[in-house]
């Protein structure tokens, strides 16, 4: 195909190339990439949310403010620090790969052609998508109080649900209680990271948390749901067809037929799944402002109130950077992970990490 | 994790099923995939969880305060009450007002979004130029900056460009957003190249080969990222947070969200956040079901064809 | 042809590089420092509330419409949406509101990066101030900023409940014991003797009867016997079923427990009458000091002051206006539009009179104590308060333990 261009349309193709890519580049720039910068900075720097962050009074500190988080031991920010990436990293690994399985399980059962009612499934499962996040919180919020709907529909199977939203009980530990196991064993609570001990880390999502993983994956997975969707869209029928006439079984066809089609939408909702997933804020902001007991701290919740609340801006920024890292190396192991798949034989597995870990489980 | 094991091999029994049955109909056909009841008891469930949530909604914003506490689950107020709407409507808080704010960023935000992104999309995904990949590259990684870090910096640029405190500094930033870029790239990168390839030899410009023949192709995505673009703007909250602070610029997730706040010596009154919440999804609904229609006949066009 | 490209790059690029500069090259990225230029002629000030409602916003409008008739200058009042985060904007901007309300707990970390003016102990009236009030806002020696108001934490009870469980008024507690013991008898299947939230700015009140605090002389005493002491006595009355805290009884605050009839007492300030009349009008309540603990008679007190920021070009105006909302009979007229108690000594005797029935708020006001407002407290506090949600089940020794720690690595 290259060959195949001269010139001219080379040429052409460079010029409406920077054309059509300027108006995102600037505002993107202007936007996203200048602020980046000056955030960075600020991590550096001591300013104190005093004036310009850019004036002479502003000294280079160096690492002081990443020390603080990351490495003061019995310190306060790094064990807050340390809270937040507990928490939050226990609301990824159950939003995503849900959010994911549910919204393409959705998308393959709302796309059958001959289902009836379609479009009011695919409206039902789309709606909380179009609710706004402060909408959707002050509802949960609701639904989710103590003596709220969801606590009476488990009453009427005879659970006794908890106080949601004031339980900080971590769900590892309410579980390891049912079996007697109520105090940490020595070398868990002896070791700890990030002035947090290991017993700490296994608490799992708190009570609390555990209502606004369900809240990511009823609101999230309608959106995938339509992007899966517009991927199916683009499989033809015949391919199915013939796949039913070879006599694949359901399974056979999702696994052989559907997922390698939609393998490059699935990159895309895991990508932006898990970088969403480790930005959660709003449900945070508008909800539960860190509590019960700090369990829906996030590093992003943490970042604000540290910058916005307490002045402390260097360390507000340097949270936001490790926060930063965090989400790009992952991107990347997870792009590394999809991608070396592809080489595998075909019929040994493609499937990609997170779908195969529920394919296991049958 | 939970929900996916139960749900997908239950996915896979109702595939079978009715891909067995297929099989002894023979004969092929436009309808191909017969569908059990089974399909349709479990799509019901999942259904009524999606939906029942709001009608609580909507039901709770008629009720008084005690009856929301006492009765959550009741779909009917014991006594009705439209205390919720004359509050939001006459009682000092400006909910119109928040109301015409939010579709006015909206529509703004929608059309530069779906313009800025498709363009830079095919850029990426089909014309060949020098610092593709560099751009590619710097456009993935500012996808991965946590909108957070960007509060006050962002807010310092909106300030020095001096267009803090208005419409403007509300809007443009977000005409751009580096995940519909995201998108419209893979789209296009997975639709074929030779009907463009055709046009543009041709002699067809560049531009006028995207806009008639590529974009209407790209339908399915731009509907896609209409839809998002306008959830988006529609919820975005921090941003308004850092752009704005007069009043006259509240939007409803920013004047709604200072009513969920409430504050020292404010009562939880769920049926008046509830109401406000219900009432600020219909707008966004409506445009909803308005593109639910144009997906469904997209689709089954594509069927026909 | 190669050059082409090239120059719509570089083109591309430049551009961009423009509008980056020009977002870069305004005045605001220029050396902040020097002495802010005082305007001159009538001032035009602005001034950011942190409003607990209508009621307090109109107060404080009306006000400074009748300062800026008085005075020929314009003052403006904002109520912000979030106070804190508006201010850290202004502040990061350069252009911080003139006037504003600021914490006694923040007082100290504005004071440190210089954002705010220490103009108050040259105020006319400095010395009218309640001393307690006075050292909330001193830092380092300095009176910073004018107390606006204050607010303490008294007792405040069900009068229908009370009746009902055959309480009269010489029933009202005076100790820990009799507490206790009313609770329980309030306590019924629908409704607990007490709620409170589990935050220190609530149980602090206890530490205070007992004999301790978190800070004593600016050292760390956080893990005090008194203030063990404190908690095991919360920790006994919870575990005794007569004490629910507020989250446990689904309200948002403790108030809201007390007005939906979910408990018989509760332990609020001020804030509570506007929020009766408001929300809970039917309620029949009555307000009575907090018992006396092991040590005497202690609470809680809490008050915003008059920031005034260094930044501001009207420094003297802004002084003047706060002056004048300071006041006495400024004071008097906020205290009856929105329930709270003037920081100034001179306007008790009208305010007495004035609410008869809310003297028990001012009646402790020298028994008050504020949340410490040495720098980086208010972390340590959040901190604590985290822990102090799982005081149910939790070691009080251990809670306290931690906090001592955190307040150690910052005295």
């Amino acid at each position: 195909m290259s060959s195949r261009g001269s010139g001219n349309i080379r040429g052409r193709e460079s010029v409406a190339g920077w054309l059509f890519t300027a108006p995102a580049l600037i505002i993107l720039g202007l936007f996203l990439a200048l602020p980046v910068l000056m955030a960075a900075w600020v991590s550096v720097s001591d300013w104190r949310g005093q004036g310009s962050p850019f004036s002479s009074s502003v000294g280079f500190v160096g690492a002081e403010n990443y020390r603080g988080i990351l490495s003061e031991e019995g310190g306060l920010q790094t064990r807050d620090f340390g809270t937040a990436l507990r928490n939050n990293f226990w609301y990824v690994v159950l939003v995503v790969p849900t959010q994911t399985a549910l919204s393409l399980f959705l998308a393959v059962l709302v796309n059958k052609k001959a289902l009836r009612g379609r479009g009011f499934f695919r409206t039902a499962f789309y709606f909380p998508s179009v609710t706004s996040s402060v909408a959707i919180v002050i509802l949960f919020l609701f639904l989710f109080a103590g003596g709220g709907a969801v606590n009476r529909a488990l009453s009427w199977v005879g659970i006794n649900g908890p106080n949601w939203f004031a339980d900080p009980r971590g769900v590892l530990h309410v579980i390891l209680g049912v079996f007697g196991v109520d105090e940490a064993p020595g070398f868990l609570a002896d070791n700890s990271l990030l002035s947090l001990s290991w017993w700490d880390w296994l608490a799992g999502p708190s009570i609390a948390m555990s209502a606004l993983i369900l809240l990511a994956v009823f609101t999230t997975s309608g959106t995938f749901m339509l992007l899966f969707i517009a991927a199916l869209q683009n499989l033809s029928g015949e391919v199915q067809e013939a796949a039913l006439l070879d006599g694949a079984s359901g399974w056979q066809r999702f696994r052989y037929v559907t997922l390698p089609l939609v393998r490059p939408t699935l990159f895309t909702v895991l990508t932006l799944g898990l970088i969403g997933a480790w930005q959660v804020f709003d449900q945070i902001f508008v909800g539960t402002q860190g509590g019960p007991a700090k369990t829906t701290i996030t590093p992003a919740y943490l970042s604000y109130t540290s910058s916005f609340l307490n002045n402390r801006w260097g360390q507000g920024a340097a949270i936001a950077f490790i926060l930063f890292a965090i989400i790009v190396v992952l991107t990347v192991i997870q792009r590394w992970v999809l991608r070396e798949r592809t080489t595998v034989p075909k019929r040994k597995r493609f499937v990609p990490a997170d779908t195969a870990a529920v394919g296991s489980t049958r | 994790m939970t929900v996916a094991a139960q749900t997908l091999p239950a996915s896979e029994a109702e595939e079978r099923s009715s891909g067995d049955r297929q099989v002894q109909v023979t004969g092929g056909g436009r309808r191909a995939v017969l569908t059990t009841p089974l399909t349709y008891a479990l799509l019901a469930v999942i259904a009524i969880i999606y939906i029942f949530p709001f009608l609580i909604q909507i039901a709770t914003s008629f009720k008084t305060d005690s009856d929301a506490a006492n009765n959550p689950v009741s779909l009917v107020p014991a006594n009705w009450t439209t205390a919720t709407y004359e509050t939001l409507f006459g009682g000092g808080l400006d909910f119109p007002l928040w109301a015409m704010n939010s579709i006015i960023v909206t529509v703004c935000v929608t059309i530069g979004r779906v313009l800025f992104c498709s363009m830079a999309g095919y850029a990426l995904a089909r014309l060949h130029f020098r610092g593709r990949g560099v751009v590619y590259a710097g456009i993935i990684a500012v996808m991965a900056v946590p909108g957070v870090v960007l509060l006050i910096p962002k807010f310092l640029v909106v300030n020095q460009l001096g267009i803090y405190d208005t419409y403007a500094g509300m809007i443009v930033p977000l005409l751009v957003d580096a995940a519909g870029v995201f998108i419209m790239k893979n789209f296009f990168e997975s639709i074929p190249v030779s009907v463009e390839e055709a046009a543009r030899i041709d002699g067809a410009g560049v531009f006028r080969t995207f806009w008639s023949v590529v974009l209407p192709m790209a339908r399915p995505a731009v509907i896609t990222l209409v839809i998002l673009a306008f959830q988006g703007s529609w919820n975005e909250l921090s941003h308004f947070v850092v752009s704005a602070q007069d009043p006259d610029l509240y939007t409803l997730t920013k004047g709604v969200a200072t009513l969920a706040a409430g504050g020292q010596g404010q009562a939880q009154q769920f049926p008046l956040k509830l109401g406000a919440a219900a009432l600020m999804t219909i707008p966004v609904a409506l445009m909803f079901f308005a593109f639910q229609r144009k997906i469904m006949s997209t689709a089954e066009g594509a069927e026909k064809g | 042809m190669t050059t082409r490209p090239r120059r719509h790059v570089q083109l591309a690029l430049a551009t961009t590089a423009a509008l980056a500069l020009a977002a870069c090259g305004g005045g605001s990225f220029d050396d902040g420092g020097g002495e802010p230029e005082q305007q001159s002629g009538p001032a035009e000030l602005s001034i950011l509330i942190g409003s607990s409602g209508p009621a307090e916003t109109d107060a404080v409008t009306a006000a400074a419409e009748a300062w800026s008739e008085e005075s020929g200058n314009t003052a403006t009042v904002t109520a912000a949406q979030d106070l804190n985060q508006q201010l850290s904007q202004g502040f990061a901007a350069g252009s911080p509101p003139d006037v504003f309300y600021v914490s006694s707990d923040l007082v100290a970390s504005y004071a440190e990066n210089g954002s705010i003016e220490p103009y108050a102990g040259d105020l006319s009236n400095a010395d009218d101030f309640y001393p307690n009030l006075r050292d909330a806002f001193t830092v380092d020696g300095e009176f910073y900023c004018a107390p606006k108001d204050f607010s303490t934490l008294s007792l405040i009870i069900n009068t229908d409940s009370w009746a009902a469980a055959g309480l009269t008024d010489d029933d009202v507690p005076t100790t820990w014991e009799e507490l206790s013991a009313i609770a329980e008898q309030l306590t019924t299947a629908e409704q607990a003797g007490l709620t409170t939230s589990t935050e220190y700015q609530r149980l602090g009140a206890f530490m205070a009867q007992a004999g301790g605090s978190l800070v004593t002389d600016g050292e760390a005493t956080a893990n005090s016997p008194e203030n063990v002491e404190a908690l095991e006595y919360v920790q006994s009355v919870v575990d005794a079923g007569a004490w629910r805290f507020a989250a446990d009884l689904d309200s948002g605050w403790a108030g809201e427990a007390f007005g939906t009839g979910r408990a018989a007492m509760t332990i609020e300030g001020n804030w509570m009458i506007g929020a009766m009349a408001a929300d809970y009008p039917d309620i029949n309540y009555q307000v009575a000091p907090l018992p006396e603990g092991p040590s005497g008679a202690g609470t809680l007190t809490f008050t915003n002051c008059w920031g005034i920021a260094a930044e501001s070009a009207n420094v003297e105006a802004a002084i003047e206006l706060v002056e004048f909302l300071t006041s006495t009979d400024q004071q008097l007229e906020f205290a009856s539009a929105f329930g709270v108690m003037p920081s100034v000594q001179s306007a008790a005797d009208q305010w007495r009179t004035d609410n008869p029935d809310f003297v028990a708020f001012l009646d402790q006001a020298e028994n008050a104590v504020a949340v410490p407002n040495q720098v980086g407290v208010s972390d340590v506090v959040a901190d604590l308060n985290a822990q102090l949600e799982g005081l149910g089940s939790g070691d009080p020794q251990a809670i306290l333990e931690s906090a001592q720690s955190n307040l150690e690595a910052i005295l």
